[in-house]
């Protein structure tokens, strides 16, 4: 400081002001910056941990993975509903500033005509910023990996892989399987399991109808979640490894279902309408339960366009309906079967005779029969179905004592067997038209005849016709039929373990003897033999009107489609060791003996050929005439009677009919 | 100090001579802050000299050579050059308030056509300083402390910051009111005077908050107070700020590792808050050592101009020093979470060539100062009027 500048008084003075307040200046910012060192040491070493962790949350978040759905199978463990690998292709909107332009550079890759990317562009300008939108499901393994390439020059879209429902036997168990479809607004709720956000991931499915609807909740698992690193705008990074919480897999539901026998019931429809269902009559379990016509279920997964919709929701044999669980009908003469254990529980002697002239003037007017049937007794009027017998067999035992009869059979009620859409049908009696008509509250006489040969009220389902028949069959206990054999490898309850039905044995015995003679030499000899050698199927024919006859009309079979009777045939097999129970409908088919009973019966055949036991009873040895005793160690060469085969080594070779 | 011993005539004159006088240590630190600058925008651009570590270290290699030239030109010239800088930046200024661009709703840019748009107001941080030291050069000790001629260094402060404020661009004109102010103390204003301020900006500023702010500058000051009440909107920028200081700890995540900065969760990451990102890569440790360049700058710069010969000389050095270290303090505080968000970023360590700019030709002062310490300006009286 020894410039000579130092010496001129107001010089010196300015500059000894300007030191001392330039030093406290100097103090005064070093002092400022302790202040941020000390800040520092507060935020990154007392408060380190605290930071770390909301660092962390920031950097990482777990993205929910669907779990796979359960799968579905049959009673051998074929699949029947499974997911399979579906390449979906998605946009989003946060990093591309002209969506409409990633748009058409996508087009050049996957097929997106002009219309599709004008809906496109205005899906994303609607969807909130980050959510992608799907663009296009189920790419060829060719478009994902162009599109995979390219990702760089297609911002906002991404190709990933999820899974997708498929049922692999089509139409066949549309109807009790049902299938999955995309959630909407009204599948979510504010609390339980539809409010969980993995409700809301695009790849997640609910259940919409049958089996997938009823059980969606065992089915859908539990979601994993994936690790992911992610930005300030919640845009993924990067996965971490190791990060993830695995998915667990929904539960398998085996059903009692046989897709063999679904498979042919599926075939002898053809374009018919109507219903089958089969149960083991020792077991009660369904082996098969159809409604035709049926559709594609997998295309219901995809969504369906409005012309699909449409084609199916108007087309007049109604193939969106599971017409086994949902369409009542009159059983018709399927019906006499309850009648006639009604009969015989009343004391009604089966020997006693009636005379049938083809009509019978009572109450007024006249009731018809099909034919001139003669002297029937009860044995002979369930053979050849004659409605005179019945008519009057039903006055004089009257409503009630069928109704009991026709409800511990099973009919007019609701079954839980899992899938909803039941419809109870009907069995009526006095006390039905006392609650339910006020202004006629009376049964009238002239309703029993009606009731005899199972028209007027009664109306059933096919389901219903099925426990009929198959508890007549099982002959002992009010069977319950089941679909779901298992959920998760957890067995459902049988269907066996149900109460005995309080008739006696004989009396059922009875009926099961005339149902075997329907189709010896009634009504149905001509369609449903089984051609299955020592098997014989014993059943009973049905056919109910649609609508009311007009005078001197007595059949219906050259009406219009929709006037045309229902045809019904309920029938078990093997007659003399009952094992499989059948109900057939078909909407409008016209004879149960014409329409009916045939498809009852390749239905049948599929079911005793493959039952083991029923199989070696066909498959019996052809018998051999007596051979003398020969040396065990085998025939000498001078044997004069040459043996082709030993008795021992039967020939696989069936009796196909006798 | 080898220099100093020479009395020949002119020796000191020689470019030789001169350029031995800049302070290379101090030199060495700039290049330090604006190296470590460019390390983290490495980083956060994702390991890539692009887009901004290069362009950091270029500009700032440029505006490094402006500096050393600056250094060389005699003090006289940047003495002559006080006024009309201070004018330049006040009609700049005006033009902008009458005809400017608005940028993301601020009035702050005057475009050039092709030489593009710059912010006259970072002309006038200069040019105030200039203009001050100059005034206060030519008055004597006696009338800077108290008399009526003060009143000419607040109109001088006063104008520009008025017009700066109402662009608005808040963290500048602060920035310039708290620069203009340490030349007026630095000077020698008297200590009453100084107490009295003091003490009307304490009951001054709420109604200034409350009446005068535009609604987002007041949102800032309130969102600084609570920044946990909003997190995702106003009070973002400070959450996601502290988080990366506080996550980076003693030692810091690792170099690229800032999962804060690389994932874009901290805002402005490479300019404002680049201190946030070299906290959380580099921890307490690296926080620390690079406020010890900023202090080392601070005190090697007011050493220079605490031995300047000529009060213009010391004063103009002491007002760049005092704007370079408002903005470290500030941007400290800011990042910190101790002030409100107010857009100042952190000289030479953040991104932009603007304020980089002001500050190196700020320094290049500096080192003038220091190169022609000995230098004669002209005397005050004569050159006041």
């Amino acid at each position: 400081m020894s410039e000579p500048s130092i010496f001129f008084s107001e010089v010196n003075e300015r500059q000894g002001v300007f030191h001392r307040r330039a030093f406290l200046f100097g103090g005064l910012a070093g002092a400022g910056l302790a202040a941020l060192g000390g800040r520092l040491a507060y935020l990154q070493l007392l408060e380190a941990s605290r930071y770390q962790k909301l660092s962390v949350s920031n950097q990482f978040n777990f993205r929910l993975t669907p779990p796979p759905r359960g799968v579905i199978v049959d009673r051998n463990g074929i699949v029947l509903a499974t997911n399979r690998p579906n390449f979906r292709l998605m946009m989003s909107r946060d990093d591309t500033d002209k969506p409409y332009e990633t748009i058409k550079t996508l087009a050049q890759f996957v097929p997106l005509d002009n219309a599709r990317q004008a809906r496109l562009s205005r899906d994303l300008k609607q969807a909130p910023r980050g959510t992608p939108i799907p663009v296009m499901e189920d790419l060829t393994w060719e478009q994902f990996s162009s599109i995979n390439v390219r990702a760089q020059a297609l911002p906002g879209v991404t190709a990933d892989m999820g899974e997708v429902r498929v049922y692999p036997h089509g139409g066949a168990f549309a109807h009790v399987i049902g299938y999955v479809a995309k959630v909407n607004k009204n599948d979510l709720s504010p609390s339980g399991p539809n409010s969980e956000p993995i409700m809301l991931h695009p790849g997640f499915r609910i259940g919409r109808q049958g089996v997938e609807k009823a059980f969606d909740l065992d089915l859908r698992g539990r979601p994993g979640a994936q690790k992911v690193e992610v930005d300030a705008r919640g845009r993924e990074v990067r996965q971490v490894p190791g990060g993830d919480i695995p998915s667990l897999a929904g539960k398998e539901i085996k059903l009692t279902l046989d897709a063999d026998i679904q498979t042919r019931a599926m075939e002898v429809f053809g374009d018919e309408s109507g219903a089958a269902v089969m149960m083991d009559c020792r077991s009660g379990d369904i082996l098969c339960m159809y409604s035709a016509p049926s559709f594609d279920a997998n295309k219901f997964v995809r969504g369906l366009t409005g012309p699909e919709y449409r084609a199916l929701s108007q087309y007049d044999r109604k193939p969106l309906f599971n017409k086994a669980l949902t369409a009542t009908y009159p059983p018709g003469s399927t019906f006499k079967t309850m009648v006639a254990l009604a009969a015989l529980e009343a004391g009604i002697d089966p020997a006693q005779t009636r005379v049938c002239n083809g009509a019978w003037a009572w109450g007024g007017r006249v009731w018809h029969c099909d034919k001139h049937h003669g002297v029937m007794n009860m044995h002979s009027a369930i053979v050849t179905s004659c409605d005179i017998y019945f008519y009057q067999t039903a006055l004089d035992i009257g409503p009630d004592k069928i109704a009991k009869v026709a409800r511990n059979f099973g009919l007019g009620q609701i079954f839980d067997i899992g899938i909803p859409g039941q419809k109870p049908g009907l069995v009526p009696d006095p006390a039905y038209k006392r609650r339910t008509f006020k202004r006629d509250p009376v049964w009238h006489p002239g309703e029993t005849p009606s009731m005899g040969i199972g028209q007027g009220y009664t109306n059933v389902n096919a389901l219903q016709l099925c426990v009929m028949v198959a508890r007549l069959a099982n002959g002992d206990k009010a069977l319950h039929p089941r679909l779901v054999e298992s959920i998760g490898g957890i067995q459902q309850p049988s269907g066996a373990a149900a109460a005995e039905l309080p008739f006696a044995k004989e009396h059922i015995a009875f009926v099961r003897e005339a149902m075997a003679s329907v189709t010896e030499t009634g009504t149905a000899a001509a369609t449903a033999q089984l051609g299955l050698g020592p098997l014989k199927m014993a059943g009973k024919t049905g056919t109910a009107q649609s609508h009311t006859y007009r005078d001197g009309e007595r059949t219906s079979t050259s009406l219009a489609w929709a006037l045309k009777d229902h045809a019904w045939f309920v029938a078990f097999a093997p007659y003399d060791d009952p094992r499989y129970a059948i109900s057939v409908l078909v909407e409008h088919g016209g004879f149960g003996a014409a329409a009916a009973a045939p498809r009852a019966r390749e239905i049948m055949r599929v079911a005793l050929l493959k039952d083991p036991d029923l199989r070696a009873r066909i498959e019996q040895p052809t018998p051999m005439p007596d051979i003398p005793d020969q040396p065990a160690d085998g025939a000498a060469p001078e044997d004069p009677t040459p043996i082709s085969q030993a008795p021992s080594s039967p020939s696989p070779r069936p009796v196909t009919s006798q | 100090m080898t220099v100093s011993a020479l009395t020949r005539p002119g020796e000191r004159d020689r470019l030789t001579v001169k350029f031995a006088a800049i302070d290379w240590v101090f030199c060495l630190v700039l290049c330090l802050i604006a190296g470590t600058g460019a390390l983290m925008m490495f980083s956060i651009g994702g390991s890539s000299w692009q887009p901004w570590a290069a362009n950091h270290l270029i500009k700032f290699g440029i505006f490094f050579t402006l500096m050393i030239c600056l250094a060389l030109i005699d003090l006289r010239v940047w003495f002559a050059a006080a006024y009309p800088i201070y004018g330049v930046g006040l009609v700049l200024l005006l033009a902008v308030a009458l005809l400017g661009e608005t940028h993301l709703g601020a009035q702050r840019w005057l475009n050039l056509g092709p030489l593009g748009s710059f912010q006259p107001s970072e002309i006038m941080k200069l040019g105030m300083v200039l203009a001050l030291a100059r005034f206060y050069h030519s008055i004597s000790a006696e009338r800077a402390r108290l008399s009526w001629w003060l009143l000419i260094p607040v109109v001088m402060i006063g104008a520009p910051v008025l017009l700066v404020a109402h662009q608005p661009d808040l963290g500048t004109a602060i920035l310039l009111t708290l620069t203009g102010l340490s030349v007026v103390v630095l000077a020698g204003l008297a200590w009453r005077i100084i107490a009295a301020g003091a003490l009307l900006v304490l009951v001054a500023v709420p109604p200034m908050v409350l009446f005068v702010l535009h609604d987002y500058q007041r949102d800032r000051i309130l969102t600084f107070l609570s920044p946990e009440k909003d997190p995702s909107g106003s009070g973002y920028h400070i959450l996601q700020s502290k988080i990366a200081l506080g996550s980076g700890g003693l030692l810091g995540k690792g170099y690229g590792l800032g999962s804060q900065s690389q994932l874009n969760f901290l805002p402005e990451k490479q300019t404002d808050f680049i201190f946030a990102t070299l906290a959380e890569e580099f921890g307490f440790v690296g926080c620390i050592l690079v406020l010890l360049l900023y202090a080392a700058v601070i005190f090697m710069a007011l050493q220079t101009a605490s031995r300047a010969h000529s009060h213009f000389g010391r004063l103009a050095a002491a007002g760049v020093t005092g704007t370079f270290a408002f903005y470290v303090l500030i941007n400290g505080a800011m990042v910190m979470g101790l002030a409100p968000v107010v857009g100042v970023p952190m000289p030479l360590l953040s991104y932009g060539g603007t304020v980089m700019l002001t500050v190196m030709i700020g320094f290049g002062l500096v080192q003038s100062a220091r190169v022609h310490r000995y230098s004669e300006v002209t005397s005050g009286k004569g050159a006041l009027v």
